[in-house]
């Protein structure tokens, strides 16, 4: 992954549902350039079209509850953004690290501290966030080095692929 | 040292003798269970990466179960290409129109306790309810698919002991949201719930899997309960045998124990936008609906379409509402067509469908706006069955037979066979 992010924060509040990220109707849709559309498209219309790759989400609380449904991080790697939470429960966490979104869980001062369309530059792998809109800076704890390990190849079927790879079996073929 | 249901299970599935919250684990599953929305997709990415073999192809148990009937091309399509995966890949099983995987798997004796289940669909942990650990994986389950295991963070366990009896008109469901309303998603995350107690000792296996199913909800990794004799029993059914009862080990720790007593309980409604918005169904007296269904992986046992027919016997469906009933499994829906529950249910008004997810997730029976349902289903959230501006309630096969009689909200107490009015009972109390 592109360790350092730089772009525009987008800002979302508390218990975002997995179902208003990526509304369930959609559930059978895999494709990646297809579900960027749909990407919190009735909660921020302008999203999908405006979201650049390097921008941030950032939410509150509660981050992707509901359905575990891997539409939405999908989606979030096809946009190439990165996400900021102050909580995330775990199916969506796990989701975010086999997709291969870069990801760090931050306190609520952070996250105050993060407002939207704040120019953001974020360190994943280090943990340092710094907002350019107001010059203040943050340091979180990041990824477990086993878990950036996996986003960092690209995700988990990358990280699979090199196991089976590894350990001589069949399974894999190039 | 002592450990709980959960420690025990994710144990057993690493190979360890013990393992401690907070560690991460490489567990192999017993079984891992997928349905036709992500079978065919899931294959598609795995050879996309070069994998085209199961590490463990007999564990693994495909289910055809959310759009049956097949109402759509892309649908056709989609269960042609699951038929042929599945006979590609060699998988354990494929059910075709069956049921809902959940209550399935546990029907057809494919789940033991202590059993670790990777299953790609959400609400896997009503297998809790014959003391297996479900966990949902989502697209992780390609990981597992190649390679036979997947890491896991040891969680921590959250005890719920419910203590003392269900009055008359409260269910599982009642039960689970009671928790919900207790347990938020803060306490939840990441943990496992462990249910106990006298109350729960009580419920039936189909009921315990109401019970530890809608745990995801609140935002649990997953939930368990104790395998006692009763579920012995169950299994012993179901050709399932050599099972012991077990439990969690006296001193092991917890999190956090929560007490409920279920003797104060009354039935209980999610409101939207999410199932833990949970109130007493009668601060919704007035909440009037259109629609009303039982069904889901989270419903739809024989047992709760008895209750209901029996709630609905010398009673009518109210004219302005359309009730849908969906028996979980196909052999439910046989045995409930033999013993003429289905008869009962369709004389006073209900449609019934055949097995399937369907309208739990919006794919069949959508509502329109300004509309509401109340359902046994699973979620709550706006536009899950059809318009952002549908209202959803959901709670007990019994609150929404009586709410379908009554076309709007209603305690069922009011309606139970031979019944003693709720508020003599109240008053009583």
């Amino acid at each position: 992954m592109t360790e350092v992010f730089s772009g525009r924060c987008w800002r979302f509040g508390d218990d975002l549902a997995s179902d208003q990220l990526i509304p369930p109707h959609h559930v059978f849709e895999y494709d990646p350039a297809v579900l960027r559309r749909h990407l919190l498209a009735e909660v921020r219309p302008q999203l999908s079209c405006e979201a650049k790759a390097g921008d941030v989400l950032v939410t509150g609380r509660n981050f992707a509850n509901g359905s575990h449904h891997s539409h939405p991080f999908l989606a979030m790697k096809e946009m190439g953004v990165g996400l900021i939470c102050e909580t995330i429960s775990r199916g969506p966490f796990r989701l975010a690290v086999f997709v291969g979104v870069p990801l760090l869980v931050a306190g609520p001062d952070v996250i105050a501290g993060l407002g939207d369309s704040d120019a953001l530059q974020v360190n994943f792998t280090t943990g340092a966030i710094r907002n350019q809109t107001t010059g203040r800076s943050f340091a979180v704890e990041p990824l477990a080095p086993f878990l950036q390990d996996i986003v960092a190849v690209g995700g988990g079927l990358n990280y699979a692929r090199a196991l089976l790879e590894a350990e001589g079996t069949d399974n894999a073929k190039r | 040292m002592a450990a709980t249901l959960a420690e025990k299970i994710l144990a057993r599935a690493s190979g360890r003798d013990r393992v401690e919250p907070g560690e991460i684990v490489w567990v192999t599953p017993d079984l891992v269970t997928t349905p036709e929305v992500s079978f065919p997709a899931y294959v598609n990415r795995l050879r996309q990466n070069g994998i085209d073999r199961f590490a463990l192809p007999e564990r693994v148990v495909v289910a055809i179960d959310h759009e049956v009937p097949v109402h759509s091309k892309e649908g056709a399509e989609r269960n042609r290409r699951t038929r042929q995966l599945a006979r590609e890949t060699g998988v354990g099983h494929l059910f075709d129109g069956d049921g809902i995987t959940h209550p399935l798997v546990v029907e057809r004796g494919h789940v033991r306790p202590l059993d670790f289940v990777a299953a790609a669909d959400t609400h896997t942990p009503s297998l809790g309810g014959v003391g297996a650990l479900g966990v949902p994986f989502s697209i992780e389950l390609t990981m597992i698919l190649a390679i036979g295991r997947i890491w896991v963070k040891v969680p921590e366990t959250v005890r719920v002991e419910i203590r003392g009896k269900c009055p008359p008109g409260v269910t599982a469901r009642d039960l689970v949201l009671a928790t919900m309303a207790r347990v938020d998603a803060d306490l939840a995350n990441y943990r496992v719930i462990e249910f106990g107690g006298e109350a729960v000792a009580a419920l039936s296996i189909p009921e315990r899997m109401t019970l530890c199913g809608l745990c995801i909800d609140m935002g649990a990794k997953s939930a368990v309960t104790e395998v006692d004799e009763r579920c012995v029993a169950f299994l012993a059914e179901r050709g399932v045998t050599g099972v012991e009862p077990v439990r969690a080990d006296p001193g092991c720790r917890y999190a956090a124990v929560v007490t409920l007593d279920a003797s104060t309980l009354s039935p209980q409604v999610s409101i939207p936008p999410s199932p833990t918005h949970v109130r007493p169904v009668a601060e919704l007296a007035d909440t009037r609906i259109q629609h009303a269904y039982i069904g889901s992986c989270a419903s739809g046992s024989l047992a709760e379409l008895t209750a209901a027919a029996d709630l609905l016997d010398g009673r009518t469906v109210h004219p302005e509402v359309q009730m849908l009933v969906i028996p979980a499994t196909r052999r439910i829906y046989q045995q409930a067509m033999e013993n003429g529950v289905l008869a009962r249910l369709s004389a006073a008004g209900a449609m019934v469908s055949p097995p399937t997810c369907g309208p739990c997730f919006g794919g069949l029976a959508q509502l329109a706006a300004g509309e509401a349902r109340i359902s046994t289903s699973t979620r709550n959230d706006p536009g899950r069955m059809g318009s952002r501006d549908a209202q959803i309630y959901l709670g007990s096969a019994l609150t929404v037979a009586a709410s379908a009689i009554a076309g709007r909200i209603a305690d069922p107490r009011d309606y139970l066979p031979a019944h003693t009015p709720a508020h003599m009972e109240d008053a009583a109390r």
